[in-house]
């Protein structure tokens, strides 16, 4: 009787063991090299911390997650044949994408694939259009940020806006959408300048800025040139407030730019400040990644945490991994996400998702919600 | 020169093979790397049948795409009518704004050939109502050949391949006709030839017209392969990368610059998990490159193996 | 609003100046450019980061020692890399665009993210008709002036200069005259190396510092050199100047979308036209 049971028990052990065969897989790209390098470990970090307490937990119905890695080196054509491995590498599902133009060319993969592939770094408003059936995404785009920002505007009551832009596809997107917000306030930019990524010096802009006496300052571009025009633009004796979008929202503009970042306003993804939850997750994702080659940062790394904790998890829990049946799942998710204003997102018929934006401000070292701003 | 008929129809072969049994991501790879030796073995007529050095050739490249991309996302023609426009454009323009600078001494064709790639560049990305400017263009459609639509990575395979042997077999032509003779002799040595009778501008300026050539009929081949086109993607960056494949394998072998595309190209693929070093290792093959086998790779292997 | 423009143009036209000059030694010399300049540039920066923040050495100290280390750091290339690409232009053209991406790829491994430089020139400000200025804008212009005034100095009046000059102009009969040549050209390109270093010492503070700073830099004082006279040491300084200038005023008054056409446009136009540059003579190419 023993014998037999110790047999049974031994049988199972056996057949728990070759459930590794069948685990789930999550693929991501996501660039590990390249101008992008610093965001994807972010995403690895929120997605590898997700995956190890799911794990942890038993996994999702008893099988374990395993994550594969493509590193598309922030490169358009690279990305494309990353994601097409992760297609070969038979993963379920892709969850990942950074950079506008690395995901607006490898989403045909994913499109052509039927590979379920959300989105977690990337805000261009055209990855999600009419087209797209198995690309989803999570952040809010850019006509989001700038929308906001317009009612910011209104808001404290700015009257004379300066606007510095990238001349990226993300500068230009950011600026058309809040040109028109703000037109239908009646307002008008007293000017409007434009740079280009790597530039480094803005005298030029910035004397015409100056010019021109601006009570708030729009910046539609990211790090460091951002930071640089602040700098910059203190010395030159511009005293307006900064405000910008997801690009100034990064822990690194503190390190740039401390004096001259000082209350800036930025609409972000992410804010410990928002609730407990998002404190709670904050402090142990800093614990967790304290000692990793890429220092922790909570607003880059909560989105890809929250697609695979809050999204993914429970549709894979839901109906497998069976890729059509998790692609009309996530197109009914809805739920909220932490670290946001309290508000219940879905996804449109886009697979765009709606959900509310954080507006913060830099107060010393840290950003802090802007009172009044995140009902 | 049998052995050298029987690798390549070998060579077909096993690409064909490879496009039946490969997987998609493999294709991929494959693909990208046929697109890039079109560009290269352009390239090669300047660098290895004229004698001289361009860094434009990744925005000349870029002409080839954005030709392609425009005509078929603003105009109703058919994709395949991009083909003979991308090689026109990329061809014309390669020959206006190079044929000045031809006339100058090596070193400063060089640099006038990088003043050229920037200056393309920076038009690609700024001339916004012609090019869409930083948006790129987007929603290119799938390659259509008559009524047959190549939109998996296999089909697309087998287009690239087709350029591609399109490409080496025509350029082999090319070298071997008298003009090919003029263009070597004339990277020989300029002033005998041209005591000679050859006329050494008119040869120049036409391997600057096949070069852009070959690199607007790439360009039109990326156009569909990606199916987006943004200037990031046609930088200074770019031409380094086919300068050093069409100098690597051999500057006057079309074989070897070949073989350094397949090289350097699937290099590039497989050494991308090691993150930042792969570009530093491949810096550093440029340097050892020049350094120890300046007349590239092939030239290494004793003299009855190559033609 | 000129006043501004003007010293901002200034300043970035003395890097172009200094940058310039690498070009300009190591062309005089070997007739051969080493597309390394606008990296070796970078990599003085982040040398500089270095030795103020590890050792808090202040501006002087700090000058000197980055000077020292790549005017040492260019000898060794010199006699290990260089030295074995003279075989075409070629050869070294695409060899020296190796080298560059090494060491900017290689810097982007351990300086992955742009970092702040320390103001070691002071953080004050100074006001002239209307401009406001950092100290370090003084420190460039002077720095520029005290190095050009060295160099003219060094190639005029000392042993060693006349021997670098003899190696330029012809390094057969230099050879000859006793002068060792392979440690003349050693010493030209040491001289190259320390000149762009202690260029981006100097433009530090400005800016954020991160290994793409040489990209652009190394190819617009490159078009400065060419523009002055790519063999002419002070054709390449007044190359660099008037290029910082005209793209400052051009970024203001035409567009800052296409300043950085400026820079190539005139490149190329140049070659065309008068590729000796403004100042340069014609060297006949013997056959």
């Amino acid at each position: 009787m023993m014998h037999r049971l110790a047999m049974l028990a031994g049988a199972l052990m056996l057949l728990a063991g070759t459930a590794s065969a069948q685990d789930i897989r999550l693929g991501t790209v996501i660039p590990l090299s390249g101008g992008g390098a610093s965001y994807g470990a972010s995403i690895q970090q929120g997605l590898d911390m997700a995956l190890r307490e799911i794990n942890a937990a038993g996994g999702i119905n008893g099988r374990k997650i395993t994550l594969d890695v493509a590193d598309d080196a922030s490169d358009p054509a690279q990305s494309v044949i990353a994601l097409q491995r992760l297609v070969n590498d038979n993963d379920d599902l892709v969850i990942g994408g950074w950079g506008s133009s690395q995901v607006l060319a490898n989403m045909a993969v994913a499109e052509r694939a039927g590979m379920p592939y959300i989105v977690v770094g990337a805000s261009n408003p055209r990855i999600t259009t009419s087209a797209n059936k198995w690309t989803f995404r999570t952040l809010t785009n850019d006509n989001g940020h700038a929308a906001r920002l317009a009612e910011v505007v209104s808001l404290l009551h700015f009257k004379k806006i300066a606007i510095i832009y990238d001349t990226n596809d993300y500068g230009v997107g950011l600026r058309d959408i809040f040109t028109a917000g703000l037109a239908k306030q009646g307002i008008k930019a007293v000017d409007v300048e434009s740079y280009q990524t790597s530039d480094k010096d803005f005298t030029a802009q910035l004397t015409h800025i100056a010019a021109a006496e601006p009570d708030a300052v729009m910046l539609f571009g990211t790090l460091p040139a951002i930071a640089a025009i602040m700098n910059q633009a203190r010395d030159q004796g511009i005293d307006a407030r900064f405000l910008g979008a997801a690009g100034l929202s990064n822990e690194a503009v503190m390190k740039l730019a401390p004096q001259a970042a000082q209350h800036a306003i930025a609409t972000a993804y992410f804010h410990v400040d928002t609730d407990a939850t998002a404190k709670e997750w904050a402090a142990r994702y800093q614990q967790a990644f304290a000692q990793a080659n890429q220092a922790p940062r909570p607003s880059q790394a909560a989105p890809a945490y929250e697609a695979l904790k809050l999204m993914a998890a429970p549709c894979l829990a839901q109906v497998g991994t069976d890729k059509d049946k998790l692609r009309l799942c996530l197109k009914a998710w809805h739920g909220t996400l932490f670290g946001l204003p309290p508000a219940e997102a879905h996804f449109d018929d886009t697979n765009q998702l709606l959900a509310p934006l954080v507006v913060e401000e830099v107060v010393g070292t840290e950003f802090k919600l802007l009172p009044g701003a995140n009902q | 020169m049998r052995a050298g008929l029987a690798v390549g129809i070998a060579s077909v072969i096993a690409l064909c093979i490879l496009g039946l049994f490969a997987s998609d991501y493999l294709l991929e790879i494959a693909t990208l790397v046929l697109i890039e030796s079109i560009a290269v073995v352009g390239l090669g007529f300047l660098t290895g049948f004229a004698g001289r050095i361009s860094l434009a050739q990744g925005a000349l490249y870029g002409v080839g795409a954005y030709a392609a991309a425009l005509l078929v996302t603003r105009t109703g023609l058919p994709p395949l009518v991009g083909l003979p426009v991308a090689i026109v454009a990329a061809s014309v323009i390669g020959t206006v704004l190079g044929t000045p600078a031809i006339r100058l001494s090596g070193l400063y064709f060089v640099m006038s050939t990088i003043g050229i790639q920037q200056i393309l560049w920076i038009l690609l990305m700024h001339w916004s109502s012609l090019t869409g400017g930083p948006q790129g263009v987007r929603g290119i459609p799938a390659l259509s050949v008559g009524g047959f639509v190549l939109d998996t990575p296999a089909r697309f395979y087998v287009a690239a391949l087709i350029g591609a042997v399109a490409s080496y077999l025509l350029a082999r032509r090319v070298i071997a006709s008298r003009f090919g003779l003029f263009l070597r002799a004339v990277s020989d040595d300029e002033l005998a030839s041209a005591t000679a009778g050859v006329a050494v501008l008119r040869a120049k300026a036409t391997a600057l017209a096949l070069s852009g050539g070959w690199a607007g009929a790439a360009g039109f081949l990326h156009a569909y392969y990606l199916r987006y086109v943004h200037p990031d993607m046609f930088t200074l960056d770019l031409s380094v990368v086919f300068l050093t494949m069409a100098m690597f394998g051999g500057y006057r072998s079309l074989e070897g610059m070949l073989l350094a595309t397949v090289i350097l190209g699937g290099a590039s693929e497989y050494l991308r998990p090691f993150g930042q070093f792969r570009l530093v290792a491949y810096g550093g093959l440029l340097v050892l490159s020049m350094m120890f086998f300046p007349r590239g790779l092939l030239a290494v292997l004793p003299i009855r193996w190559r033609r | 609003m000129l006043a501004q423009l003007l010293v901002g143009g200034l300043g970035t036209g003395c890097i172009y100046a200094l940058v310039g000059l690498g070009f300009t030694l190591v062309y005089r010399t070997m007739r051969m450019v080493n597309f390394a300049q606008g990296q070796v540039f970078m990599a003085g920066t982040f040398l500089g980061l270095f030795g103020a923040q590890q050792f808090g050495l202040p501006a002087l100290p700090l000058l000197l020692l980055v000077a020292v280390i790549s005017f040492a750091v260019g000898m060794l290339l010199e006699r290990v890399v260089f030295r074995r690409l003279y075989a075409s232009h070629e050869v070294f053209v695409v060899g020296a665009i190796g080298l560059g991406v090494m060491i900017e790829n290689g810097f982007r491994i351990v300086y992955p993210e742009p970092l702040p430089f320390p103001k070691i020139f002071g953080a004050g400000v100074y006001h002239l008709h209307g401009a406001v200025f950092q100290k370090t804008y003084l420190w460039i212009l002077i720095v520029t002036l005290v190095l050009v005034a060295a160099l003219h100095v060094m190639f005029a009046y000392t042993r060693t200069g006349r021997a670098l000059r003899a190696v330029a102009s012809d390094g057969e009969i230099a050879a000859t005259m006793g002068v060792n040549v392979q440690r003349a050209i050693g010493a030209t390109f040491g001289l190259s190396f320390a000149i762009a270093a202690v260029a981006g010492v100097l433009i530090g503070p400005l800016y954020f510092v991160s290994p793409d700073l040489g990209d652009m830099v190394g190819l617009k004082a490159f078009s400065a050199a060419v523009l002055g006279g790519i063999n002419s040491v002070v054709g390449t300084i007044l190359g660099g100047l008037a290029l910082g200038l005209m793209e400052a005023l051009a970024a203001f008054y035409i567009s800052t979308d296409y300043k950085d056409l400026l820079a190539f446009a005139i490149l190329v136009l140049m070659l065309l036209v008068r590729p000796q540059g403004l100042l340069g003579r014609v060297v006949p190419v013997k056959v």
